[in-house]
Formats: structure tokens, sequence, C-alpha cells
């Protein structure tokens, strides 16, 4: 029993890292621009393509392709950006729309060059640390776990230790009061977008080779993502991390000693629960919603 | 203006093969007139699957296969009918797998572009489309079996026997290796997992292998498969059930089995891209990995029972095309085609009735996997599946092998009881839908 | 006189409608008029202010409802059809005490959070809910036969004018309800939060009225689905469906009554229709997106600001008095 406990816990912290990414993209998309990226999925699921064409297909080294996957998706970011959150700026709801627009034809590019089936992508390595029997932690995700650790500290380091980190924090906390103390709100969306997307898409491929593929597995990913940053709050990026733990936990362990419908239910109860009893969350405040 | 319902209307009769009545109707619709003129020895073949969105994987590559049978087939003179030639031409509509669409794309094929067969995957979207086959007499076929009831009079499962074949491999694993006993399952919960399900607890039970824990249910949205294996794995089975699993979710469990030190017995429906599965695991871990659907390449598919024509050719054509897509459904559309064609052939007509009594007649078929017979009373309220013997295929070497093929009726003589049971405590007899 | 002839001219075209179209065409024309009152509806709860993306699962409540009332007690279609209208207002009822504790985007998150928790309750109570596979073998409505009238109501026609004539009904009555003083309170409770809870309006009274009001609509649009379709299942109302509710109502506009009819009607041409006709097979989505994104970014106050101008050009032609004033 403590062996399953404890795998269980692994399988968690792993659940965690990868939420995590993606979260806290989607949280810092919505602090500075105000826009519910509902794309956000399907930025994930460019990065895990990234790694299925160069990676698989051509064989380029795995953390080469990684690092590929979060400029690349980055990019596409810096373009949503520019051609429909810029213009959209005042019009969050119209933002909303768009971002679902751009899901769609994501989606079928990403079909129609891959083809509707999984993509395959092959392991970058099969080692396994095996502390006993029965709690065996796989490298690969390990690899996620140790990626995860370092982007979030990489982004809080920047966060709070740069100029632009600090100018980013600000519009964050106040759009209006930020620009002006002359901060440039086309200067941080931009920064606040490649630095979101890159991480979906960052998540996006480090996890590739752990699962399956397919132009629709955005959808699972991003229900996750908007749970988590309801929990902890919208616009906290601390929120999105500590709230990753706790949805991955409670998801994982239900999942392991229940089922997955109920742990999906569950999922779902605990954030109404928290928004019921906080209406803005964990780590939210008052103003920003 | 009531008046005008009965006068204008379409009212509650057959359609088919009555060119005055198609005439009159395209005049309602004036300002389109779309319905085809004499079919220029031409017949047409509907084919209603999501090609778009997540359940693409079940009707995209069923039509690339029907492509490439309609060009040998053509290529081959086409159908004979009446002692005329008729070029064979899929019209495709797709259905989203949405009941709505279709619906609406069950109207379409079968009043403006006037097919004589529609092909579905069926689940979700047959019952939409129910009440346009009542009201017209189209013949329809289906992939899951689990659509039929006794009052689809013009639905056949001609092709996959979903998931009662299943029990083909319990019963080969239960024979050729007897020590293994207790067993584990998890499933996906939707319509294609609960009937299979149902079917391996039946197969388990009446070979005697002790299921360990209740199934583990998982909802279809999944990613992260860890928790659920590792759930499974407390249990210490000899045997891990995948069920009837996207090949989407059958990938990441076995690799999560592999890399959480499973080293027992893995029996599937399908495993598709089971070279991937090997990429990503170990050939020593997958050897031995029991499913049902052969690659067709497999020398055992020129046997002369076989009815499904040149599989070996087929499978190399299909894959040259469309490398990298060859699954479960590449070929079953096809087969289906078979059946019909033969059907049509020997009625000398296209038309929807005359082939599903010719193709019924006699309570027997010709199954791709052999001769069958029309099946289902039981199960399913109406004799409308094509059930024989099922290919038990076991990777071996790195290779996918048909190890034999067993006979589901004579499983079912003997073990027919204890499937209903199972089938009956998952809602899923006919009677209960 | 004038106002009574454009009715007739109305009424007459959308009786002649389904009779211009081919077979298909009026299967998506019925799904279409349904889609309709489920939009304008969604308009109705979005004059607070308030976006919801449960919306269409509340929809699913009256389908699954009037479905099972028939199913299992052999309820009379219409009954169950109002029965299942008021379940969808209860529910909405009932979400209403958690939801309406947040605002904005936590809202909008909220909603989506209740009504997937109801979709996969759905999914997982297999009794009396059917699981995932859903319900199926709904009755329809009665055939209707009197004299040498036949009524079937499994053909397209005819159930398209039994839509047209329940979802005219409820437009009319939503159009009331916004043009009462009810519907002005609800504009004032958007756009003036704090000064209407200073004018002594209980904000989240009327709130919880317009989402109440909004979803019995809903359940009827809901109800409306199931007994034509004949089987619903819980993928039928997941949040793809959601999805395009919400863009039909901003591509086509929320300022006026007609904004979302408009959005509604255009993009479900252009998805079933021209995207369809032109073959496109894989490449639909793609394109229905571009478009989706053009018109936003195009058209930001909806096609209905292109009614307007239409208009405003056609009175300031024929000059017509204050015309200038209405050009933006």
């Amino acid at each position: 029993m403590l062996e399953l406990l404890v795998q269980t816990g692994l399988n968690a912290l792993y659940s965690a890292s990868y939420i995590s990414l993606v979260a806290v993209g989607l949280v810092l998309i919505f602090g500075v621009m105000g826009i519910v990226n509902f794309a956000h999925g399907e930025l994930f699921m460019v990065g895990a393509y990234v790694v299925v064409a160069l990676y698989s297909q051509n064989e380029v080294p795995f953390v080469l392709t990684v690092a590929i996957g979060l400029i690349f998706v980055g990019c596409i970011g810096l373009l949503m950006e520019r051609t429909m959150f810029r213009p959209l700026r005042d019009n969050p709801l119209g933002g909303l729309v768009a971002s679902i627009g751009f899901l769609m034809i994501l989606q079928a590019l990403a079909s129609m060059t891959f083809g509707v089936r999984m993509a395959f992508v092959p392991p970058v390595t099969q080692d396994v640390i095996e502390f006993t029997d029965k709690i065996r932690l796989p490298v690969q995700r390990l690899y996620v776990i140790i990626a995860a650790f370092g982007f979030l500290t990489a982004l809080w380091l920047f966060l709070t230790r740069t100029r632009f980190g600090w100018a980013l924090r600000a519009s964050a906390q106040d759009p209006e009061a930020a620009s002006l103390q002359g901060i440039s709100i086309t200067q941080t969306a931009r920064i606040a977008m490649f630095i979101g997307a890159g991480l979906a898409g960052v998540a996006g491929a480090l996890t590739a080779p752990l699962i399956s593929v397919n132009p629709h597995m955005g959808h699972s990913v991003i229900i996750a993502a908007f749970i988590v940053v309801i929990v902890g709050g919208v616009g906290s990026l601390e929120g999105a991390v500590v709230a990753s733990a706790a949805y991955a936990i409670v998801h994982t362990f239900v999942t392991t000693f229940y089922d997955g419908v109920l742990a999906d239910i569950t999922g779902l109860l605990l954030m109404l629960i928290v928004l019921i009893i906080k209406p803005t969350g964990l780590f939210g405040t008052a103003d920003r919603a | 203006m009531f008046a005008n319902f009965t006068r204008n209307g379409v009212t509650r009769r057959k359609f088919l093969g009555s060119a005055a009545t198609l005439a009159g109707a395209g005049a309602l619709s004036s300002a389109f007139p779309r319905v085809p003129l004499a079919a220029d020895k031409v017949v047409k073949i509907g084919f209603l699957a999501p090609l778009t969105g997540p359940v693409a994987a079940w009707g995209k590559p069923g039509l690339d296969g029907c492509r490439i049978w309609a060009e040998w087939v053509n290529a081959a003179g086409g159908i004979s009918i009446g002692g005329e030639a008729h070029m064979v031409e899929f019209v495709a509509y797709d259905n989203e797998y949405d009941p709505a669409k279709a619906r609406t794309g069950a109207t379409k094929l079968i009043r403006e572009d006037g097919v004589k067969f529609i092909m579905m995957l069926g689940g979700d979207t047959w019952p939409g489309v129910q009440p346009v086959a009542d009201n017209t007499g189209m013949l329809f076929s289906t992939l899951l079996p689990s659509d039929l009831s006794p009052d689809t009079k013009t639905l056949i499962a001609p092709c996959e026997v979903h998931p009662v074949y299943n029990v083909t491999g319990v019963e080969w694993l239960a024979q050729n290796k007897p020590d293994l006993k207790t067993a584990v399952m998890c499933a996906q919960d939707d319509a294609l997992g609960l009937p299979s399900v149902a079917t391996y607890l039946a197969a388990f039970e009446a070979a005697g292998i002790e299921m360990l824990d209740e199934p583990l249910l998982f909802d279809p949205a999944t990613t992260d498969f860890a928790p659920v294996v590792t759930r499974l794995l407390s249990k210490n089975p000899q045997i891990v059930c995948l069920d009837t699993c996207y090949s989407d979710y059958v990938h990441p469990i076995a690799e999560q089995l592999f890399q959480q030190g499973y080293k027992g017995q893995i029996i599937s429906c399908t495993a598709d891209f089971y070279d991937q599965m090997i990429a990503k695991t170990s050939k020593e871990f997958m050897e031995g990995f029991i499913f049902q659907f052969p690659d067709f390449d497999d020398p055992a598919l020129n046997a002369d029972f076989i009815n499904f024509k040149d599989a070996n050719k087929f499978y190399q054509v299909y894959n040259e095309r469309h490398p990298g897509e060859w699954g479960a459904v590449s070929w079953e559309y096809a087969s289906i085609m078979d059946l019909w064609k033969a059907a049509a052939e020997s009625a000398d007509s296209a038309e929807p009735d005359a082939v599903l009594t010719a193709m019924t007649a006699g309570g027997k078929g010709k199954h791709a996997f052999g001769d069958a017979d029309w099946w289902g009373s039981d199960l399913f309220g109406i004799d409308h599946a094509l059930v024989g013997n099922w290919p038990v295929v076991v990777i071996e070497n790195g290779k996918a092998t048909i190890k034999g093929f067993k006979s589901i009726p004579e499983w079912y003589a003997k073990h027919g009881e204890l499937l209903k049971k199972h089938m009956t405590a998952y809602n899923q007899m006919w009677n209960q839908r | 006189m004038r106002k009574s002839i454009i009715w007739l001219v109305c009424v007459a075209a959308l009786a002649a409608l389904p009779h211009l179209l081919s077979f298909s065409q009026q299967e998506i024309l019925v799904v279409l008029v349904i889609n309709i009152l489920l939009v304008v509806s969604y308009r109705l709860m979005t004059l607070t202010g308030e976006w919801s993306l449960g919306h269409v699962v509340i929809m699913g409540v009256g389908a699954y409802t009037s479905a099972l009332l028939t199913k299992n007690l052999g309820m009379y279609v219409p009954v169950s059809m109002i029965l299942g209208s008021l379940m969808a207002a209860f529910v909405a009822f009932l979400l209403s005490f958690p939801l309406f504790r947040m605002k904005g985007f936590y809202f909008l998150i909220g909603s989506f959070a209740s009504a997937e928790i109801i979709r996969l309750l759905w999914k997982r109570f297999r009794d009396p809910f059917g699981g995932p596979k859903g319900l199926k073998l709904i009755d329809g409505l009665p055939d209707i036969n009197i004299g040498p009238i036949h009524i079937d109501f499994f053909e397209p026609t005819h159930y398209y004018y039994f839509a047209v004539i329940v979802v005219a009904a409820c437009l009319w009555i939503l159009w009331r309800i916004e043009r009462s003083l009810l519907g002005l309170t609800f504009h004032a409770v958007h756009w003036q939060d704090k000064l209407a809870q200073a004018s002594g309006v209980d904000v989240r009274r009327f709130r919880t009225l317009a989402f109440v009001l909004a979803s019995g609509f809903a359940g009827v649009s809901g109800a409306l689905l199931t007994h034509y379709i004949g089987t619903i299942n819980p993928n039928t109302f997941d949040v793809e469906l959601m999805v395009f509710v919400l863009t039909w109502a901003i591509v086509g506009g929320t300022a006026t009554f007609y904004g979302p009819i408009l959005g509604c009607v255009a993009l479900t041409v252009l998805n079933e229709i021209v995207l369809r006709e032109m073959g496109f097979e894989q490449a639909r989505p793609l394109i229905y997106g571009v478009v989706m994104i053009a018109s936003i970014l195009f058209l930001p106050n909806g096609l209905e600001s292109l009614v307007k101008r239409g208009v405003a050009a056609w009175q300031g032609r024929t000059g017509g008095a204050g015309a200038k004033e209405k050009t933006p």
C-alpha cells in the first residue's frame, strides 16, 4: 500500500509539472492581455508536432527539438498577438472568439499535414529509476519534471529580477496604471504572448514521447489548465503552480483509487468549491476578473 | 395551410427505385434539382462516417481503403447488374460523429445523390439515421453490431462483430497458456468500451480466469495513463486486458506497463501500429501480445476459405498510398463492399431490398474471414450480424502473426448465457437500450 | 398597415422556404431553426453582462428531461417539452447560487465547470441517463391524422413548421421581455452595475432571473432537438457546440435582437452548405476558422452592424429623416 501511495505521488508530480507549464502560460496571457486563449491547448499540440516533424521524422536531437518547439510556438504566439489580439485589445470576447477560430485552423492544419491518426514519437530514453520493484520513475518523466522546475524558476527570476519582468507584472496587476507609468502595453503583450505560448509549446514538446500525439490532443489539456487557473486565481502565477499540484494530486489519486470519470468530476467539484468559498480563487484578487 | 402538408409534403413512402417519385420530389426542390438522372451505368455507394474531428480515425482510413477497392473493381469491369457493367462510385459525407449531421447526410446521400447502399461507422450516429432508414428502406451497414435491434430491419453488421470476436483471443489464451489464471482490465468509458468489457468478462469467466478487480474505466479525454496502470499493477495480475481502446490509449497504456515493470501477458482488441509500440517498449515486452486484427500481408490470409480478395496486395497498395495509416478499419469497409457486390450481382439488382434478400439468403454469408452465419437474435434481437471465424493474432518476433481462426458461434453455443449475463449487467442488451 | 404587410411577407417567406431547398438542406434548416432559439435565448442571458459557457448543457437538461419523460413514463410529447423547459430553468436556478458569487472570467469558467459536471453525471449514471451512449429511440411528435390531413413529423418540412411556430412564439416572448421594464433593468444591470445597485435594484436577483429565463428557452430548444433527431448523448452537448453558440452570437453581434440570428444563419450556411458543396473535406474547419477571425477583425460589431449601415445608407439615399445621426 505504501508503495502504491509513493508511486501515485510520483505520477502526480509528473502530471503537475506539465499542467503547470501550460497553466502558467495561460495565466500570463490572461493577466497581461485580458484574453482567454482558447487555443492554448492547440499550442501545446503544435509543440508536440514540432517533435514529430523534427525528432521523429528527421532525427534532430531531442533537446534541440524542444528548444525549437519553444521558439516556434512562441513565434506562433507573436503571430496571434499581432494579427488578432492587438487589434482586438478592447474586445476581450472578440479575442476569445478569434482564439477559437485559430484553434480550428491549427487543428485542421495538423490533420492535413500529419494525418488524423496519432503520430509516432520514438522514446528518448527507456531508462527507469527503480527505487523498489513497485516504485519506478521513468527517466523521460524525470526530464519533464526537471524541465518544468527549470522553466518555472527561470520565469520567476525573469519576472522578479529583470526590468521586463517587472513591467510584465505591473501590467498583469493593473494594465491602466502600468501604461500611465510609461510601460508599453504592446511590448509587454508581445513578451507575455511569446512566453505563454512558448511554455505551452515546450510542455507539448517535452511530453510528446510520453503521450499520444494527435490533432485533438489539446482539448483535454486545456480543460485541466482552466480548472487550475481558476483554482489558483486568475492572474496569479504562484496560484497556478500551487493549483496545478493540488489538481494533479487529487486527479491522480482519485483515478488510482476510484476511476477516471470520477476523477474528472472531483476535479471540477474541487474548482466549484474553491470558487464558492473564495470567488476569486486561492491567490486571486478581487479587481482582476 | 395544413392541407398543404399532404399535397406537397413527402409522406411515408418508399422513394427508392421509383423514378417517378424521385422526379416528383425533385420538382418540389426545383430551385436545386440535384436528383441524378438516369444512373448512367454508375452505381453510387454512400460513405457516411466521421472524416474530421476526434473520431476521424475510424472513418477516413476506411474511405481510403474503399477508393482502392473501387479502382480495382472498376478496372476489372465494374459490377454486373442486369447484364450491364456498372462502375462503382463512392459518395462521402462527413458526419463528424454527430447524430443530427448523420441524419442530414443520410438524407442527402439517399434523396439527392441516389446511392444504393450506405456504409457507416455506426455508434452514436446510427440512432439519428435510424428513422431515415425506416422511412426509405435504404440498406445500411455498421461496424458496431451493438447498433442492431429488432427494429433495424435494413441495418447489417457484415464485417465487424465487435465485441463478440474478443472471446476468441481469450479462448486461445486459455488453451495455450493454461497457467495464467488472474487478470485485470481497463477500458474507455463509452459506447465502444462498455460492451467490450462485458464480453471480456464473459470470456474470462468461461475460461476460468479470475478477475482481481472491477474493470477500471477511464474517460476518453485522459492524457496520462500512469495512474491507471499503477492501479492495474497494484493487484499483481498475470494478465492485463486493455479491452477495446482507441490506439491513442493502447499505446500509452502499453508503454506505461513497460515502464512500470510489468512482464506478464497482455491481451487487447486492437494493436494498430504495433511496430510503434515495439519501438516504444521492447521486442521482448511485446512478444506474445494477443489481439484480433491481422496485418493483411499475413500468408494465412491466402488460404482458400478467406473471402477477402488479394489481401496481401491490398495491404501493399494501401501502405504505398497511405504510409503509416493501416489499421483495423482500413480493410473493413472494403470487405463489406465485397459482400455487397456479390449480393448485388446475384440479385441482379442494386435495389436495397433485393440486395439484402440476396445477401442473407440461406442464413449464410461470405465473411472476409471465411463463410459465416447471419446471427444475433440472442444478443441483438435480429440475425443481421455475420458471424463466423475470427483470427487470433499474436505478436511473434516483432510481427503480427495469425495463430489460428476460432469460431465465435461455437464459443457462444457453450457460453452464451455468460455473455448475456455480463451484457445485461452493463446495460448492453438490445432490449435495455 | 405597412407593418402588417411586412409581417405577411415574412410569414409567407417562412412557409415557402423549405420548398425552395433540397432535402438535406431541409434537414439543416430544422436544426438551424432550433439553434436560432438557442442563440437568442443565450443573448438574453448576456444582456446582464455575464457570458456563460453552460448554456448548451442547460439545453441538454431540457432535452434529457423531455426524452426521459416520454421514454419512461410515456408522456405526451408537447407536455414533456414544457416540463423539460421548466426543468432546465430549475437547474439554472439551483446553479445560480454558486455561480452568481462570481463575475466575468470566473463566471465564464465557473459556468463551464458546473455544466461539465452535469455532462459527466450523464456519462457516469447509465441508469437513467444511458451513460456515454445516451438515449435513443426517443419518440417524436405523434403523427396527426384528421381526415385527409396527414402530418408526419418525421418529415423535415412538417417538423420545420412545428419548430418555426414554437420558436416564433418563444422569440416573441423574448422580444417582449427585452422591451419590458424587466429588459431595461437587465440592460441597466449590465452597464451600471454599481449605479443599479445604488438605485435599489437587486443586481444578483436580476442576473438570476435573466439566467433562469434564458435557460428555460434553451430547454425548449433542447426538447425540440431531441424529439426530432430521436437520440441524444452527452457529447451532443459538449463544449464544441457551446463554442459554436458563442461564435454565432459574437460574429452576429449582440447589440440587437436579430444580431445572433444573423450570425447563426450565416455561419451555419457557410459551414454546412457552402463549404460542403465546395468539396472541402479536411479543410472545412480551417476555412471556417479563417472566416471567423476575419469577421471578428473586420466586423468587430458583428454582422448586425452591416445591416445598420445598410439601413442607414438606404435611408440616407431616400432622404429619410434622422439618417445622418444614425450613421456612426
